[in-house]
């Protein structure tokens, strides 16, 4: 393995040559993070909307790239996925381990993800997820993957997904969002979100360690620049956003 | 208000009825025009070609040149965007301290033409008379570079007579990049092409702009075309009078 | 179709800057490429398009702009503290980082993995890195199988064609082309041209590479420094498909790629779909750190690619090269990109950016015309997320070619050097100027027509009076008037 201990060796050597003299060059990271801290950053941190526009913006979002959107109070919550789950044609779901029970709408057959092997997930119709968090702006659903969200592959395979987003989990701006983690640094201050909701991996003031940013249904231009949806991932996007009423970090009116 | 005209190499040489515009127009304005005789080039085709130790050699005269000149006209944008954009860096290379500090007193009183004529007259009409369809091209060192904006349109907007025909794709180079028109002559012709559709799409008489190396190649392409339109340089249509029209050389 | 209908033979570009030709040459056959022009000029119209609307609608796009090319500069500033962050943090996540000085040595660091994982072929994510260090002839010629399975590059690689851009990298392929290789090389009799069968055809096509290969290999557009992260950002699930269902992942990734924090994403992640796509946001983005238990790959390799880098960050106004998150906006925007496409480049990075990073990787002993194939016009400069002054680089690497190919032999009597010195002794004296311009005026009327024109130059000449005519030199230059004037007025 000496080869390879060289070229690790090469490679910072010729960086450090090639950053000699220069007065802000730290050593270490943690050197580095005082000229870290003071860089500019003027761009737009928060949105501007009203609670209600920024919903209203969310959803206008997802449905310009053909989500389906569904809109309900939280005690509808149950009945509508049962609803949406009937309207599908579909049978076969794929539930995350920790997805709520109330969920589990009856009638349908459900897939419990416990390490299910990839073929038995192949067999699906769809899955159902929550998310971590909704990002208006750009009608993106994020996903840290918890326990009712589910590991990665249970939204991937499946053609037909519904992800349950409530409205107290969506933020205007991608800043916002990045808050919403509670990793405390750029902007110095801790965000206090006293909820009972997970946080990431379960870990307060640590970034995620798995994240899925999903802000449409697979698609490529590849061929004549000719935007064509669906070509691996599911090609079906459902949103049922839980009007909640609350509003976590960065409440406005 | 005096004003040092730098006239520019390839001004003198192949467009020098665009200079006695410049000069018959801030005569007109009230100015006083001088010529230093020592003048030759800004060292841009030099520069931009890899030729940097020659670009040197040339801009250190012209800051000598013009140490004193109380404003500086030049009715090219590409060579104040030399000035502005490269020379700060060559004198930095240079190392010459008096030099840099010549410089850095020389550059606010550099100016384009249309500069002088809106910032420093602070004048839209000028008196001119063109009665004309024309259409502006808007060179890339002017727009990019030297943020031009609407000082042109302003001053071709107040010209009496003359009908302003805007040209689509404004923003798009025309394919002439000094040296590039013929170290890649090929694809120069191929940007050119494109470019005459929507010059000759304007219908216009004439394409003007504030830099004749832009027109040479414009013209030179619908010349050999036989396509109909000239090129002339803003300078002498903003210098066109009914008592003395523009020189419209063929 | 008939049996004996044509084959699609996309065009065979040299993309090894040891090898291709120089650009001026090498654009020429694409000039005469009426339907790769077409295609080429569409396909960025579509995006440029798209990218104009939303960073209209985007009132602090500049802030973002400074932002990211202040966080990247940083960055490069401490690059070796930062990567030895990431390292650290990607090990202790379970991930094994390894380092490459070069192309050479990133090809056999890979190799070595797949042996130890008996793996004998490999699904992968586009990645123009890996194109970068020609890994795909590498793998195969070891007995390696490698599957693309991004839509652009499975036409590509179907077709035996090389890609043209780093976005939409078979944007000069139509879809008639698509269809004839789709049918031939996977099997399928009565195809339609239509984008949704094709689209089609290659989804069924990967789905049982996806749950069958157990080794992927990808790119990275960026590494986290403080949690050993890696984020790739994709639109068409393959890349997902890659990284969540294979063994064993393994990813390439430039030194440059990496930023410091998580929350830096919140700047690149607003700047990149916009500038690559024309999208808020692109359809699929993700994040994963070292090895995660029961979810994805189970073994997770780094290499760390240097391959050049590092002697760009020695240059002063060449560092900023590094910024690049490779979004393409800087060729949607070129002109000359618009009429030549990527192949003329002779690189796996076209374009301005191209122009600027190849010859510079390559240290400046290959790929040494392309930073001539510019007009300067700055329209790339103005589009780029990261703000990369890529005419003031173009220029200074114009001087360093120049200032290197001055002293060979050959080059001290080639007209266009003959023409520069001549021209700089010209002006350094003015009456020496004036003299040359008397000369010149005289010289000129052997060229010069009836019509007052020049049509037809020699030498250098030659390559302006292939399409544009030259006016004659005026009988008077300027300052010959004035002193005329001043002459009279005395």
């Amino acid at each position: 393995m000496n080869a390879v201990a060289s070229s690790r060796e090469q490679v910072l050597g010729r960086i450090r040559a090639a950053l000699r003299g220069r007065q802000n060059s730290a050593a270490t990271a943690g050197q580095a993070a005082e000229a870290y801290a003071g860089l500019a950053r003027d761009y737009t941190m928060r949105g501007e909307l009203t609670v209600r526009a920024c919903q209203e913006r969310f959803v206008e979002r997802l449905r310009e790239y053909d989500a389906e959107v569904t809109e309900c109070a939280p005690e509808e919550l149950g009945s509508t996925i049962a609803a949406l789950l009937a309207a599908s044609g579909r049978r076969i779901f794929v539930a995350p381990h920790g997805l709520p029970a109330e969920w589990l709408a009856a009638g349908f057959e459900w897939k419990i993800d416990q390490d299910l092997p990839a073929e038995e997930i192949e067999k699906a119709d769809g899955v159902v997820t929550a998310c971590f968090c909704g990002v208006a702006d750009s009608g993106t659903i994020v996903l840290h993957h918890s326990a009712k969200e589910g590991r990665r592959v249970i939204t991937l395979l499946p053609d037909w997904h519904l992800c349950i987003v409530r409205a107290s989990e969506v933020v205007e701006t991608l800043p916002e969002y990045f808050d919403r983690c509670q990793v405390s640094g750029i902007r110095g201050q801790k965000i206090g979100n006293e909820g009972t909701r997970e946080q990431g991996n379960e870990q307060t003031g640590r970034p995620p360690g798995l994240v899925t940013w999903i802000s449409g249904p697979s698609a490529t231009a590849d061929i004549e620049m000719t935007r064509i949806k669906g070509v691996h991932g599911p090609r079906f996007l459902n949103v049922v956003l839980v009007k909640d009423g609350e509003q976590g970090p960065g409440n406005r009116e | 208000m005096r004003a040092s005209l730098f006239i520019t190499c390839y001004n003198d040489t192949l467009f020098p009825e665009t200079g006695r515009a410049v000069v018959r127009l801030l005569e007109r304005l009230g100015v006083e025009v001088e010529f230093r005789a020592g003048q030759t080039c800004c060292g841009q085709m030099h520069a931009n070609t890899g030729f940097r130790r020659e670009a040197f050699c040339q801009a250190k005269r012209l800051v000598r040149l013009y140490a004193d000149a109380e404003a500086v006209v030049i009715p090219s944008s590409s060579c104040v965007a030399m000035i502005r954009d490269q020379y700060p860096g060559l004198f930095e290379e240079l190392g010459d301290e008096g030099l840099r500090k010549d410089f850095a007193a020389l550059v606010p009183r550099v100016n384009e033409l249309s500069e002088f004529l809106v910032d420093k007259l602070s004048v839209e009409d000028v008196g001119a008379y063109f009665p004309h369809r024309v259409t502006y091209h808007a060179s890339c060192h002017g727009l990019r570079g030297l943020h031009l904006g609407e000082r042109p349109f302003r001053l071709l907007r107040k010209v009496r007579g003359l009908e302003l025909a805007p040209l689509a794709n404004l923003e798009r180079c025309c394919g002439f990049g000094g040296t590039f028109s013929v170290k890649n002559g090929e694809v120069s012709s191929a940007m050119l092409t494109v470019k005459l559709e929507d010059v000759l799409a304007t219908k216009a008489e004439f394409c003007t702009a504030l830099d004749n190396s832009c027109l040479m190649h414009l013209g030179g392409g619908m010349h050999r075309q036989y396509a109909g339109m000239k090129t002339i340089h803003m300078a002498q249509i903003l210098a066109s009078t009914v008592k003395e029209p523009a020189e419209v050389a063929g | 179709m008939s049996a004996a209908a044509e084959q699609t033979v996309l065009d065979r570009a040299e993309l090894d800057p040891a090898k291709a030709p120089p650009f001026p040459v090498a654009a020429l056959p694409v000039l005469r490429n009426v339907q790769l022009r077409k295609n080429v000029a569409h396909a960025i119209d579509v995006i440029q398009a798209k990218r104009a609307r939303l960073v209209a609608e985007k009132t602090d796009w500049q802030a973002l702009r400074a932002a990211a090319a202040a966080i990247k500069d940083h960055v490069l500033e401490n690059l070796g503290a930062y990567l030895e962050q990431f390292e650290e943090r990607c090990t202790a996540a379970g991930g094994t980082v390894h380092w490459a000085a070069d192309a050479a040595d990133a090809r056999r660091i890979i190799l070595e993995i797949l042996r130890e994982e008996k793996a004998d072929e490999v699904i992968k994510i586009k990645t123009m890195t890996s194109a970068e260090i020609q890994l795909n002839p590498f793998l195969e010629a070891a007995g390696v199988r490698t599957y693309e399975t991004d839509l652009a590059e499975i036409i590509l690689q179907l077709g035996e064609g090389e890609p043209s851009h780093i976005v939409v990298p078979a944007l000069h392929v139509n879809r008639s082309q698509v269809r004839e290789i789709f049918a031939r090389r996977m099997g399928i009799e009565n195809l339609s041209d239509e984008p949704k069968a094709l689209t089609a055809a290659a989804r069924n096509y990967l789905r049982q590479k996806f749950l069958l290969v157990p080794t992927a290999i990808s790119g990275a557009n960026f590494l986290i420094a403080e949690t050993g992260g890696v984020v790739v950002v994709e639109s068409e699930g393959n890349g997902r498909m890659c990284l969540t269902l294979p063994r064993t992942m393994i990813t390439l990734a430039g030194i440059e790629k990496v930023l410091p924090r998580f929350q830096d994403l919140e700047v690149m992640l607003q700047l990149l779909a916009r500038s690559a796509t024309g999208e808020r946001m692109n359809p699929y983005t993700s994040l994963w750190t070292g090895v995660t238990r029961g979810d994805g790959p189970q073994k997770f390799h780094v290499v760390l690619l240097d391959n050049g880098r590092s002697s760009i960050l020695a240059r002063k106004k060449e560092r900023q090269t590094l910024r690049c998150i490779r979004c393409a906006a800087c060729m949607n925007t070129c002109p000359v990109y618009r009429q030549t496409g990527g192949h003329a480049y002779g690189s796996v990075y076209p374009g301005p950016i191209g122009a600027i990073l190849t010859p510079q990787l390559e240290q400046l002993r290959h790929a040494q015309s392309l930073p001539f194939a510019s007009s300067l016009c700055g329209a790339c400069y103005e589009v780029c997320p990261v703000k990369i002054n890529i005419p003031e680089i173009l220029i200074d690497l114009r001087a360093q070619v120049t200032d290197q190919e001055r002293k060979t032999a050959g080059k001290f009597f080639d007209p266009m050097y003959v023409a520069m010195r001549s021209a700089n002794l010209i002006f350094s004296r003015a009456w020496l100027f004036h003299a040359a311009q008397k000369m010149g005026r005289i010289g000129s009327r052997l060229f010069t027509r009836k019509d007052g024109w020049m049509h037809s130059l020699p030498s250098v000449g030659a390559k302006w009076t292939l399409t544009r005519d030259l006016r004659g030199l005026p009988r008077q230059t300027f300052h010959e008037w004035w002193a005329a004037r001043e002459r009279g007025a005395k």
